[in-house]
């Protein structure tokens, strides 16, 4: 029995890229007013009485005053409740949790969970490459962020035979999605030789095996499910969710061929909602490198552990496949604004689930729809979303 | 020359753990450290404290640190020797390291290489001993650095060294050394021909025993004495090893009864360098750095992290559960065991030696990492994992590969370098082949 004490009754998503043209605040306008918008039967802002922002990198990217509780005076809404979420990777979608569970808990009806990374107003090299020198001076040292994904890529290669062809696939599925999807950062079509001759970032990555750094902001509007009638017809329910965690340093990872907080974190979230990965009718899926992806539906349960290239490679995760995956484009192609890319997951798995994702729709047999990131050095958290269109 | 992340503290541990280990010597119980180098690697600064932790040498051992010119490294020799007879030390360490860093274009830059050797010396019980010595100094600005000067400045008159100073020092002392009858000596060259000079004058013509060190190496400044005498006492003897550096000359005669352990290794050790282009010599030796931003360390090397972590970072240490056993690595910063909860830890030395699980090579990095960088998981023999950047290129690097752990200089940032272990790919007898 599902757990649907939260309704979702709008969601939205500002076109994701390079914004150098919009500030952070603006950005969070833009999803803000999105997200209203997308409400059936309309939805006046100050209804909101809580929000909770996901900024992942706000002092990386020098928002250090804010990314946080100063992001309602920006949308118009300055006095009510706020408060940042930081969880890594998994932001969003942890503040999405979050969100849920202040509704649950009576403390408020309406709630505003909103997700904005700025990422480019830094250089590559001061952005996300600076990790390198980050964290411990000797055990970390070097470590950028393909550094923490591809150790697992050779293991599983090793282990299981997956090849680079297999792993390019999962490029070449999710480009194929962004350039169905309107918000898309990349919206264009490639092919596996593209991804196989593309430049090596950190073996046995190339450089179409990552995904790109982007600007974006993501909305969703949560309400007791007792009140979801007045603003639409046509909710969403939140069924279920879990959050797992697993050591942050790579030398203390049980395992290279799984992320075992992304495995821990599903089976919380299908207990709670109470299905399986088989009543799953599409996922979004934390794909910031090939190989994640591959991990990430064998770690979920739609795949054998070991056969995650292979399925991909032969079309099982396609659109039209047995269960679609990143039907958005992923982050390989939609793009990872941290801290907005989970709440831009929960956004197309809303579209899924109300019919509304145009070219991209899959085939909604059992009205469920699954969310997923994992970050933190790389798999030390992971959180499990799971939506559903039953009552 | 020595790589990018070596230097003069790296190369000093690297030979000091081999003397220990060939005289089969617990770095625990040594009572003193006595380093002779022209250039520490803090001008001023904890370096003797950072190399004696390296080692692993207990925090109560004495010593000394030697230090402002090429002579450096045979003061290290007497000022150990002089502990011992004194009695202040029983058991003694002495480290002479170098890497001479010439200024661009001088006339002995292409000379200049780098160097390590170690001699363990004990009150009663070893297979050779330290017998008369005799110095003779001139004040002379040789190959001067000045304070806050980054590189040594040439010689002013090459010829007025040569006749004034170095041909009459080095005569004096060795013909003094010669009376005593030495049946090999170790012989200072610091152009490439006044080894040869002085080989005519005191070895009767034949070749110094120091000449393969200079031709494998060049010129290690403060080890290149200590490093051609320690060649040649592998067998019995009588050594002569004479240094000469900043105006004075000082000779040493050593007597071996029988061959000295680790002695006979020394050529082979020195042997095994691979071509380089002048770029990457001068952007090894810190002369050539790429303009723009560099990235800096994330926790600044002054601070309280690297004094908490000092030991376990230099030294390698693991906490070893007491319940169940698991290796945690690093010890600071895992109060609770990753594998049961538990609390009970006992620190631990890491194996040196272990089998890569997976690894990468990162082709993306910033500045002042130097792409390709590889990086390995790695289960040591002791069955603790570690993951370690890995010295090199990456070529030939595998799953399943053998790698040794090596102490290497991670950062050079705001003057300070920062210290730690790297992971060698060990040679395989195919590769050899």
């Amino acid at each position: 029995m599902a757990w649907n004490k939260v309704a979702v009754v709008g969601a939205s998503l500002i076109k994701f890229g390079e914004l150098f043209e919009q500030s952070y605040e603006q950005m969070a306008a833009g999803a803000f007013e999105g997200a209203i918008a997308s409400v059936d039967k309309g939805f006046d802002p100050t209804q909101v009485e809580a929000a909770f922002v996901a900024t992942q990198r706000g002092t990386l990217w020098g928002q250090e005053g804010i990314g946080g509780n100063t992001v309602p005076s920006a949308l118009g809404i300055s006095g009510i409740a706020c408060t940042r979420i930081e969880n890594a990777c998994p932001s969003g979608s942890d503040a999405f949790r979050v969100g849920a569970m202040a509704v649950a808990s009576g403390v408020h009806d309406v709630v505003l969970v909103i997700g904005v990374e700025k990422m480019r107003d830094k250089s590559a090299e001061e952005g996300l490459l600076s990790r390198a020198a980050a964290g411990h001076p000797i055990f970390t040292r070097g470590e950028t962020a393909p550094v923490l994904f591809a150790p697992f890529a050779t293991r599983h290669m090793h282990e299981f035979g997956t090849t680079r062809e297999m792993l390019a696939s999962v490029a070449v599925k999710n480009h194929y999605n962004g350039a169905r999807d309107p918000f898309a950062h990349f919206q264009n079509e490639i092919t596996i030789d593209d991804v196989l001759k593309s430049a090596p970032v950190c073996h046995p990555l190339h450089l179409l095996d990552c995904c790109p750094q982007t600007d974006g902001a993501a909305a969703v509007l949560l309400v007791n499910a007792d009140r979801a009638e007045e603003f639409t017809d046509n909710p969403v329910f939140v069924a279920g969710f879990g959050v797992a965690t697993d050591h942050p340093y790579l030398h203390e990872k049980s395992t290279f061929t799984a992320m075992t907080a992304t495995t821990a974190a599903a089976e919380r979230a299908y207990k709670m909602a109470g299905v399986g990965p088989d009543q799953i009718d599409s996922a979004e899926v934390h794909d910031c490198f090939t190989i994640t992806e591959i991990l990430d539906i064998e770690d979920l349960g739609f795949v054998e552990k070991g056969k995650g290239g292979i399925a991909s490679l032969e079309g099982e995760t396609a659109i039209n496949g047995r269960i679609p995956i990143n039907t958005s484009g992923g982050l390989l192609a939609k793009g990872h604004p941290i801290g907005a890319t989970g709440v831009a997951q929960i956004t197309e798995c809303w579209w899924q689930l109300r019919g509304q994702a145009e070219q991209r729709q899959a085939e909604m047999r059992n009205g469920y729809a699954l969310q997923h990131n994992v970050g933190g050095r790389g798999s030390g958290v992971a959180v499990v979303n799971i939506l559903t269109n039953r009552r | 020359m020595c790589g990018a992340d070596e230097d003069v503290l790296t190369l000093a541990a690297a030979a000091a753990l081999r003397a220990l280990e060939a005289a089969g010597i617990d770095p625990g119980l040594v009572d003193g450290l006595w380093w002779g180098t022209s250039r520490p690697p803090f001008a001023e600064g904890p370096s003797h404290a950072v190399l004696a932790a390296a080692l692993g040498l207990s925090p109560h051992a004495a010593g000394a640190l030697s230090s402002g010119s090429a002579h450096a490294g045979i003061e290290a020799l007497l000022g150990a020797a002089d502990a011992i007879a004194a009695g202040s030390a029983r058991l003694a360490l002495v480290v002479a390291a170098d890497s001479v860093l010439p200024g661009p274009g001088t006339g002995f830059e292409a000379r200049s290489g780098a160097g390590a050797v170690a001699y363990v010396l004990g009150v009663d019980d070893g297979n050779a001993t330290i017998g008369t010595r005799i110095t003779r100094s001139r004040p002379f600005l040789d190959r001067y650095r000045g304070d806050r000067e980054e590189t040594l400045r040439d010689l002013y008159d090459p010829r007025l060294f040569r006749e004034e100073v170095f041909l009459p020092l080095t005569r004096e002392v060795g013909g003094q050394l010669a009376a005593l009858e030495p049946t090999a000596w170790s012989l200072p060259d610091p152009d490439g021909r006044l080894g040869a000079v002085l080989s005519k004058n005191l070895a009767d013509g034949g070749a110094a025993a120091s000449a393969p060190v200079y031709a494998a190496i060049g010129d290690a400044g403060a080890a290149a004495a200590l490093l051609g005498a320690a060649s040649a006492l592998d067998a019995q003897g009588v050594v002569a090893a004479l240094a000469y550096g900043g105006g004075r000359a000082t000779g040493v005669i050593l007597t071996a009864d029988a061959a000295v352990p680790g002695a006979a290794g020394i050529l082979d050790a020195l042997s095994g360098g691979k071509p380089t282009t002048y770029a990457a010599v001068l952007r090894a030796r810190g002369l050539l750095v790429k303009t723009g931003e560099t990235v800096d360390m994330g926790v600044p090397p002054e601070s309280a992290m690297f004094v908490r972590g000092a030991d376990e970072m230099l030294q390698l240490l693991g906490a070893r559960c007491g319940d169940c056993g698991t290796i945690n690595t690093p010890p600071s910063i895992h109060p609770h065991c990753i594998a049961c909860g538990g609390t009970k830890f006992e620190l631990i030395p890491l194996a040196r030696h272990g089998i890569v699980h997976t690894f990468v090579i990162n082709h993306t990095m910033p500045e002042p990492f130097e792409a390709p960088l590889p990086l390995a998981v790695i289960d040591l023999d002791d069955g603790a994992r570690v993951m370690l950047q890995v010295a090199g290129d990456g070529v030939g690097l595998e799953i399943g590969s053998e790698m040794e752990l090596v102490l290497r200089r991670y950062a050079y940032e705001r003057g300070v370098p920062v210290y730690g272990y790297k992971a060698l790919l060990v040679a395989t007898e195919t590769e050899e082949a």
